[in-house]
């Protein structure tokens, strides 16, 4: 399938390579790589990411955009060629500059070849649900201080890995395997029968009306198949076809009627069509063109939701008018005030900012999940109420329950008092929203006391800014690297003067350079995310027993430099840096991360110019997240599709 | 042979009685095993947070002449079936980690290999389904993980407990191999699905084709995997069990289990069952018993002392025993062979902990049932010194054919459970009287809590010959005199009170020495 894609996409650049740049690139971009780069950029290098060799042919350069985008990225950084190699002159870097610029400038905005995929689990969890009416739950107590899997269709199928996108809703290269097919068949049948359950009879009047006391008529046993049909298939289904399916229970009774009809609605859930996104669209093959209003009802359904259309949307989508930027833009309004939201946080942020590493900070559940729920109900709040992007990195809203209050000194006085009841030694506690005014130190997700425990030490904190916010790629560092070695005897450095030493090599440098300043602003917080310069700070017992605490307070070294060359004093410094010389990589890097969520899909290099475009848009209006969430749903990639030819 | 059984209620679901007719079991047809020498089998049920030793132990009593303690009367009934062991257990303080390690693996450094359940499972699997079952209530404890397992493989890594009376039943007797109905309808699922995507498959473009393919394959494989099964016999007609309802609280999840282990072992799907109550350490809530508190706090009944605490401990701890009690009544109704289910089964229960406040781990709660054969019931035994658990393990593996050096650091299996001699504990005697000058009472005697756990600040002293007094107090007094600590010992306790016919009652103590004990608050644990 991936190979298909690319065939596609030789042909579109084979276009292109018929344009201006492909000469430059020949004449100008060519001999400069031979010059500069090729040296330690080829087939051996100790990075196979980075073969210069293969860049080489000038129609392949769509093909490895990614590599061109990293490499003039360095260049304009000054971080490549290393400072040992032989540099290119000011005038040859602009050159390079000036030819990708050319070359990005002149890609064209094109959706992607549709594909189907798979339901991710979280997704086919709540899409049964709206099937049925209601949650297939494990019998387990959940006492306080315990985890438990409450859910049946999480607990039973195989976990998705994070796609291509970094996301586990890009379910295109997770395939379908028979133990996940003997699930789906397991849930779907442990779901029918409680439906026809006593408990659960609401749940059924919901499709059929009011059940009599002689049972199921053959008219609502036919209701029931035909709304679940159009429901499950989450588009509108033809006369004949819902017919069709009805006919097949005309004629029985009783229990033989309820037999029949589990078996049909089996059929129904099994089918790929439910399993699978995507496989009723339709549209002309072979050809680009707007997604039918199905298809972007759903798309808008999962993106926001992570769960199907309701009957809301499925109506905008039948008459078309969920087409009009107008009503989606209201669509999206709504959808964002609607509980079903919270996907947004629990999957989209979650994964992005890899939320639930705060799960391994404490093995206590009432306190880890107090970590845990700071950056969630943070996010959330700008998800949902029309907060700007850049928020995210400084803000003056916090939420924090008593077993993170300790971290926010005056400012935990505006939470209302919470008495645990009389028997209850420990408990989850709901978080409660404060205003930063004492400890502004705390605001936005970078110094969360989660999120700084979940990272300790400069350099895992450092890559997970570089990665997680500013949105760059780091390889994988070389095997052989070895700790940070202690002082020898007589020695007197700094834990950062030890480590310069110890990164000084130039293949390490590069990487460091720009990690290192990130990392070293947070040590003013220990590893357990408390802030050290606080006039009330006391080490764990751990860090007592290792009497690490003096030193910790002491020598604590934040300034940086950045490889632009701006410099800073600490986190506060460092955050302003990043809401303004740095906000154009932050709002990037947010821009496409949501678009590849949403797309369940990872970016390509036609994307390029829609990112681009909103990119523009929220930097110049300080736009807000539901700006964003507009614009994604409005975007070329989203509102259209190619559709590949029949065989 | 014809099974005589009750109709009876099977399962109970979210909070409405719904009586259904009990499986087709009781038409001869599905007569599962017609073995003349059914397979011994294997069962756990563990407690969690230990107990509380005054309304727990079995107060004086020898080894057939013995009071049954109040926490045990849900069972009395069963006297003749059960094995009570006392003096279990040779540890001072416990966490509950390693006290619930050691309930079934002996001691709790025994981290490289099986625990006992899994070693008699070996052993007995014979061509059992399931080797066995491994069960729980609640959700895992990561703070101290080792209060979530009971049961170790033979690396001496935790086993994964399920909690849900559903998908046990439908492991047990829904899964294609055990139910051919279950085959037949699978079959034509897939037929009709398989026809779904052909029909999808005609519209396809590339890519979708790609995906359909993807499932088709998968779908044929299932097919395949079906048709070999179809070859597979099953053993009893498992077709018309009734599938437990969805369950409303922790008690209709508890007794669904029970039904469903009850059916697991008659219908021999497996031969080996651990049950865990809760974690040791459980924070449930017993809402469904209307209490508020968490178990683990109430379990600590001194630190956290007050009336309504240790009632609402006993109310839980009465629960337990109550399962326990279900437990054998159910094994009790199958009948097998010349006996019942319970004579083919070796039940143990109880708790990894003993005292619950101070976390002592020398008087567990250890009871042994059924086993007929391998098991003397009906007894008492409290053995002279405080036993090792490994002891106890390596005199089940003995009970169940398994030779082993040692187990869990122990060497010497725990005598006396087959009726061979043991040692038993011998106390240092002491006379009892009662004098009455007055209103002021003096007595010596055995002094025990009440039998009537509602009313647990109520004492008895035992005397020989005459009816016990009773010792009514105000809160002050038992807790100042700590009367819960002597009981089951000697005591010489004087005080005020009234005469009631022949019946003395103490309402006020103002003196309390113990015979040959020590004084609260000195002994270690």
């Amino acid at each position: 399938m991936r190979l298909r894609i690319l065939l596609y996409l030789a042909g579109f650049l084979a276009t292109f390579a018929t344009t201006a740049s492909a000469a430059d690139f020949d004449r100008v971009v060519k001999p400069l790589i031979q010059k500069y780069c090729v040296q330690c950029h080829n087939g051996k290098d100790a990075n196979p990411d980075v073969d210069f060799l293969k860049t080489m042919q000038s129609q392949e350069v769509g093909t490895v955009f990614e590599i061109w985008e990293s490499a003039v990225k360095q260049l304009r950084a000054g971080t490549m060629p290393p400072d040992t190699e032989p540099q290119p002159t000011q005038e040859e870097r602009k050159r390079v500059i000036a030819w990708f610029d050319d070359f990005v400038q002149n890609i064209e905005a094109r959706p992607a070849v549709f594909q189907p995929r798979r339901l991710a689990v979280n997704e086919y969890r709540n899409t049964l649900h709206s099937v049925l009416g209601f949650d297939l739950e494990v019998a387990i107590i959940e006492a306080e201080q315990t985890l438990a899997e409450r859910s049946l269709v999480v607990k039973l199928l195989p976990t998705d890995p994070p796609g291509k996108s970094g996301f586990k809703n890009d379910t295109h290269s997770n395939r379908l395997t028979t133990v996940a097919w003997d699930q789906y068949s397991y849930l779907v049948d442990a779901g029918l029968e409680q439906l026809f359950q006593p408990h659960r009879r609401k749940a059924l009047e919901v499709y059929t009306g009011r059940i009599s006391e002689d049972g199921l008529t053959v008219e609502q046993a036919q209701q029931l198949i035909k709304k679940v049909l159009s429901k499950a298939r989450r588009r509108k289904m033809s006369a004949d076809e819902l017919e069709k399916a009805a006919s097949r229970v005309g004629g029985l009774s009783g229990n033989a009627l309820v037999g029949a009809v589990k078996f049909e609605l089996k059929t129904i859930l099994m089918s790929p069509a439910f399993i699978y996104r995507g496989l009723l669209i339709s549209g002309q093959r072979g050809k680009r063109q707007r997604v039918d209003s199905y298809e972007l009802a759903e798309r808008l359904s999962y993106f926001l939701w992570a769960d199907m259309p309701n009957e809301t949307l499925f109506a905008l989508a039948a008459d078309d008018s969920i087409q009009q930027p107008e009503v989606l833009k209201q669509q999206i309004d709504r959808m964002l005030l609607s509980p079903k939201a919270r996907s947004l946080t629990a999957d989209f942020a979650t994964q992005w900012l890899t939320i639930n590493e705060i799960e391994k900070v404490s093995n206590n559940p009432p306190q880890m999940v107090a970590l845990k729920s700071q950056p969630l109900d943070f996010m959330h709040y700008l998800f949902t109420n029309n907060r700007p992007l850049l928020e995210m990195i400084d803000s003056e809203t916090a939420f924090i329950n008593p077993h993170t209050s300790r971290m926010y000194g005056r400012d935990a006085k505006q939470m209302k008092r919470y008495v645990k009841q009389k028997g209850i030694e420990v408990e989850i506690v709901a978080n409660q929203k404060i205003r930063l005014e004492a400890t502004k130190e705390r605001g936005g997700i970078l110094t969360m006391p989660g999120i700084l425990a979940m990272n300790r030490g400069p350099i895992l904190r450092g890559t997970w800014i570089l990665e997680r916010i500013l949105g760059d790629e780091l390889p994988e560092p070389p095997a052989n690297i070895g700790q940070v070695p202690p002082n020898t005897r007589g020695e007197k450095l700094t834990f950062r003067q030890r480590f310069e030493k110890h990164r000084s090599k130039a293949a390490c440098a590069i990487w460091h350079d720009k990690i290192d300043p990130l990392g070293f602003a947070l040590q003013d917080f220990d590893n357990s995310g408390k802030y050290l310069r606080s006039a009330n700070y006391q080490p764990s017992k751990k860090q007592k027993r290792k009497q690490q605490a003096p030193n910790l307070r002491d020598n604590i070294d934040t300034q940086g430099k950045l490889p632009s060359g701006e410099t800073f004093e600490n986190m506060s410094g460092l955050k302003q840096i990043l809401v303004t010389s740095q906000r154009e990589a932050v709002i990037r890097n947010v821009v496409e991360r949501t678009m590849s969520y949403a797309l369940c899909r990872k970016l390509v290099v036609y994307d390029r110019p829609s990112v681009d475009m909103i990119v523009k848009q929220m930097d110049e209006s300080n736009g807000t997240w539901r700006d964003l969430f507009y614009a994604v749903a409005n975007s070329v990639p989203f509102r259209e599709m190619i559709l590949s030819n029949a065989e | 042979m014809t099974t005589t059984m009750q109709r009876r209620t099977f399962l109970r679901g979210a909070g409405v009685l719904l009586p259904l007719p009990f499986l087709n079991l009781m038409q001869a047809s599905a007569k599962p095993t017609e073995n003349a020498h059914p397979p011994l089998r294997f069962m756990t049920l563990f407690k969690p947070n230990g107990v509380h030793p005054p309304s727990w132990n079995i107060s004086g009593g020898t080894e057939f002449d013995f009071r049954m303690s109040p926490l045990m009367k849900p069972f009395e009934k069963h006297r003749d079936d059960v094995l009570i062991l006392d003096n279990m257990g040779d540890f001072g303080f416990s966490s509950h980690a390693n006290s619930t390690r050691r309930f079934l693996s002996g001691h709790h450094r025994s981290t490289k290999s099986s625990s006992v359940d899994q070693l008699i499972a070996d052993k007995i699997k014979g061509d059992t389904p399931h080797r066995s079952l491994e069960l729980t209530t609640e959700g895992l404890f990561p703070n101290q993980i080792g209060c979530s397992y009971i049961s170790y493989d033979k690396s001496g890594a935790p086993i994964p407990r399920e909690s849900d009376p559903q998908l046990i039943f439908d492991r047990l007797f829904r899964n294609p191999l055990a139910n051919p109905d279950h085959r037949k309808k699978m079959a034509s699922v897939l037929d009709r699905v398989l026809e779904d995507a052909r029909s999808l498959s005609r519209r396809a473009g590339r890519e979708d084709r790609n995906t359909l393919d993807e499932y088709l394959s998968i779908v044929r494989q299932s097919e395949k995997r079906l048709a070999k099964m179809q070859q597979a016999k099953p053993k009893i007609d498992v077709g018309d069990f009734q599938r437990p309802l969805v369950a409303g609280n922790l008690n209709e999840q508890v007794e669904s289990m029970l039904d469903l282990i009850e059916l697991a072992l008659w219908t021999d799907s497996t031969r080996c069952i651990t049950y865990m109550l809760g974690n040791s350490n459980s924070r449930m809530v017993f809402d469904f018993l209307g209490i508020k508190e968490q178990h683990h706090y109430l379990s600590h009944f001194f630190r956290n002392f007050s009336r309504t605490n240790l009632e609402a401990l006993l109310k839980i701890s009465l629960w337990h025993m109550e399962k326990f009690d279900s437990l054998l009544t159910r094994l009790k109704s199958r009948r097998e062979g010349e006996g019942t289910l319970l004579d083919n089964t070796v039940v143990l229960y109880g708790s990894g902990m003993g005292h619950s406040d101070n976390h002592t781990v020398k008087r567990i709660p250890i009871i042994l049932a059924g086993g007929r054969g391998v098991l003397k019931t009906g007894r008492y035994v409290r053995y002279s010194q405080n036993q090792q658990l490994g002891r106890l393990h390596l005199s089940l593996l003995k009970a169940f054919g398994i030779k082993h050096e040692a187990f869990g650091g122990s060497e010497e299996p725990l005598r006396g459970l087959n009726g061979s001699d043991f040692e038993p504990y011998r106390e240092r005697p002491f006379d009892s009287w009662v004098k009455v000058e007055g209103n002021k009472i003096t007595v010596q005697g055995r002094l025990r809590m009440s039998d009537n756990l509602d009313e647990a600040k109520i004492f008895f002293v035992d005397i020989e010959g005459k009816p016990p007094v009773r010792v009514e107090v105000a809160f002050r007094d038992f807790h100042s005199f700590n009367l819960a600590y002597h009981c089951g010992t000697g005591i010489t306790l004087t005080g005020t009170g009234r005469t009631d016919g022949n019946r003395q009652i103490i309402t006020k103590v103002t003196d309390l020495k113990s015979i040959h004990g020590k004084k609260p608050g000195t002994m270690n644990g």
